[in-house]
């Protein structure tokens, strides 16, 4: 399931030369892995590749100096991707103008889009990303269960992780500046070199998701120690769903579910 | 935070919890100090932090109250449309939402974690609250499988 890579190099050629964006954001192969390509020269694009192997986000690099001293860019972005771009938008992390989209998905190239366009055709043509059906059996599953076996089911799940942040480094959403991980007064997700402080980060981490994640799977693909992060953020992504009536990175003009608020909220588990 | 929390677990019997209470300066604290100025009698297990507002109650700090060994956190605050700041309120209530679900989820069931409004004038419904929270944590017993606990290695 190759998309017709020739049409991807020759609008990325297009776009360089004429001046329109300064890189191109892409894959390419570097034996059995696709690794990010950055592409300023329109005599390079031959390096550019794309298949359904390439999973890692780019949208992630939007928030390095380096990449954003190259604005305007073009990104090769399947509909995930392009969710992330809407996400950034709507959070005001990216504008109109500075980030153009090759759009790609399973069956091949759809074109050259600005993030209107990208808006229009995520809206027409990816407006219901069927979820992960396994994902779903496996949360049902993981809900029938008592809280004692839930609370021993995610020890466990989360006893392998090192605190790497490779999760946070995949991840487009995860762009503030700062991270709680990186404040040590107070300390809030422990440093010691055993499994205290992986609940905390893992709960703040999905929680940090509320109203972000476009289950593009980066953080999963990047984990070291194979955590199934993406039933929590499918969780996340749900209840944000069913109690805000919210989907991520459909609307470039949203607002952040978490950082506004109805005065009619659910508010039945109040006293 | 971490070195008293052993307390709850050899004691089952005759338990006495530990419970942490987040609550903002302008309703719920003046709430409680209507209840201790008013000398109404309530249960002496909550430990209550006082913050500007429930805005900036954190995720975090519960987090840290479970990590710290709480057998349950109460997080309480103005009722709608009466935050001091318009509307910290509101913003907490989403973040709460979510947040309780992903902690049961993850194990944190029913019943050690409790939200409340509670205003300034309502020091018997702080006081009734109180007992209320106490009365079922003591019947629930000890927080034994506290996944944000540290565990034996």
């Amino acid at each position: 399931m190759v998309a017709n890579i020739n049409e991807i190099q020759s609008a990325a050629a297009a776009l360089l030369n004429e001046g329109k964006v300064k890189l191109v954001l892409g894959y390419r192969v570097r034996g059995n892995d696709r690794v990010p390509a950055f592409v300023t020269q329109a005599d390079q694009v031959g390096c550019l590749a794309y298949d359904s192997a390439c999973t890692q986000n780019l949208a992630a690099y939007l928030r390095k100096g380096e990449v954003r001293s190259r604005m305007p860019l073009a990104v090769v972005a399947r509909p995930e991707v392009m969710r992330s771009l809407m996400l950034l938008t709507a959070e005001s992390q990216i504008a109109e103008g500075q980030v153009t989209v090759l759009a790609v998905d399973e069956q091949g190239f759809h074109g050259v889009l600005d993030l209107a366009g990208t808006a229009k055709l995520l809206n027409e043509q990816y407006a219901r990303i069927a979820p992960d059906s396994s994902l779903m059996e496996q949360l049902a599953k993981i809900e029938a269960m008592t809280p004692q076996e839930r609370s021993a089911f995610w020890s466990e799940q989360f006893e392998p992780c090192t605190r790497c942040y490779a999760c946070r480094a995949a991840c487009p959403g995860c762009f503030c500046e700062r991270c709680i991980v990186e404040m040590n007064t107070p300390q809030w997700i422990s440093t010691a070199a055993e499994s205290h402080g992986n609940f905390a980060w893992h709960m703040i981490r999905a929680f940090h998701q509320a109203g972000r994640c476009v289950e593009c799977g980066a953080c999963q693909d990047a984990c070291p120690q194979g955590i199934p992060l993406m039933l929590l953020n499918h969780f996340i992504a749900r209840e944000v769903e069913r109690e805000f009536d919210a989907r991520n990175g459909y609307d470039p003009q949203a607002e952040p579910v978490i950082g506004s608020w109805k005065q009619d909220d659910k508010q039945e588990y109040i006293r | 935070m971490t070195q008293a929390t052993t307390q709850t677990e050899t004691k089952a019997e005759g338990f006495e919890p530990r419970i942490v209470a987040f609550v903002c300066n302008w309703c719920t604290y003046a709430g409680a100090d209507l209840a201790g100025t008013s000398r109404l009698q309530y249960a002496p297990h909550v430990r209550i932090v006082k913050l500007p507002c429930t805005g900036r109650i954190d995720p975090l700090f519960i987090l840290k109250a479970y990590e710290g060994g709480a057998d349950a956190v109460l997080v309480s605050g103005c009722h709608p449309g009466d935050c001091h700041y318009t509307s910290g309120n509101y913003h907490a209530r989403r973040r709460w939402t979510i947040f309780r679900r992903l902690l049961s989820l993850a194990g944190v069931e029913e019943g050690r974690l409790f939200f409340s409004w509670v205003s300034a004038a309502e020091g018997q419904k702080f006081a009734d609250l109180i007992n209320d929270v106490t009365a079922q944590v003591k019947a629930a017993g000890p927080f034994k499988h506290n996944p944000a606990r540290r565990q034996a290695w």
